[in-house]
């Protein structure tokens, strides 16, 4: 299945309080988080690991960040050529995605701290010795995006 | 949407909670916003223990690695904020907890439980409150912490949810 990506990615959606929103396509039809006011836990992805062939984040500004879980490539704003690329053979490509929550708590204040929300979004497999390796990218709000692996 | 986080205290014989504290504020008093200028901590003696949790309302999948730490706020001399996580609820008092000091960094960083003892917190769960544990906090002093007020503290909760 190709990887075509709706714009309709719940942005204007009164439910979502969330920059990021994913995208799953699975070789028969695809999930996006938010649909028609409804949204869909990633439970309903990871029930169906073996059926997903990309993952895609992305937000109102454009940005898309797609995992690609046929060759473990991650691409950026919908270029081409994986924009991060091994040369390493893989094995058993597994999705990682989650949020990770940053909330600053003061002493003298609870509600006017920050809370950061950084999306890590990667994949990990296995080498030709069975190693196992992780390619994660953290993206921050605004779109930014350091690599971890 | 995704979990939204809710900071409860309980206080008292009775765990009594209040929900959405606004402040962590240590003082000679067991009740929850405390004003520290209406209630001194003196020399050498140490806060009432603080009992502290999280509960998640919202949706998600699995939350999990849930962390605390201080991340800022300088100590004065004598002073010591010290902090357990999972435990049980006991009447807050000012007889020292016994805890060790609250970790400054996130690699050692205290690792919060669900209330029900696991790692994760999972959306729709039989048995599943959304609660954190409680973490216990203390603020302490000696005979040679000045008089005054001491440096706000900031302190880090982490926690990874998809």
């Amino acid at each position: 299945m190709s990887n075509t990506i709706d714009q309709n990615i719940g942005g204007d959606n009164p439910i979502s309080n969330l920059v990021f929103h994913w995208i799953a396509i699975f070789n028969d039809g695809k999930i996006e988080q938010f649909e028609n006011g409804k949204e869909h836990l990633f439970k309903e992805v990871r029930d169906r690991m073996n059926d997903l062939v990309y993952f895609n984040l992305t937000d109102r500004k454009g940005h898309l960040f797609t995992v690609n879980l046929q060759n473990g490539l991650i691409g950026y704003n919908r270029l081409e050529f994986p924009y991060i690329e091994t040369d390493e053979k893989k094995e058993n490509i597994r999705l990682i995605f989650f949020r990770r929550h940053r909330i600053e708590l003061g002493t003298n204040n609870l509600e006017e701290k920050s809370h950061t929300i950084a999306y890590h979004l990667g994949c990990q497999y296995n080498d030709e010795y069975n190693h196992n390796h992780k390619i994660i990218l953290e993206i921050d709000s605004e779109g930014n995006w350091i690599l971890r692996s | 949407m995704s979990s939204v986080h809710h900071w409860y205290e309980s206080n008292l014989v009775g765990e009594d909670e209040t929900a959405d504290i606004s402040n962590i504020n240590f003082g000679s008093v067991d009740e929850p916003n405390i004003v520290p200028s209406a209630h001194l901590i003196s020399r050498g003696q140490n806060s009432f223990s603080k009992y502290i949790r999280c509960k998640f309302t919202g949706t998600w999948t699995e939350i999990l690695n849930m962390k605390l730490w201080k991340s800022a706020g300088e100590y004065v001399a004598g002073e010591t904020i010290k902090a357990a996580a999972n435990v049980a609820y006991d009447t807050p008092s000012q007889v020292g907890t016994g805890d060790g000091n609250i970790p400054i960094v996130e690699g050692s960083a205290l690792h919060i439980h669900s209330a029900e003892g696991l790692d994760t917190i999972v959306y729709g769960d039989t048995g599943v409150t959304g609660y954190t544990t409680y973490i216990r906090l203390q603020e302490q002093t000696t005979g040679s912490t000045p008089a005054g007020a001491v440096a706000s503290k900031t302190f880090l909760f982490q926690y990874d949810e998809s």
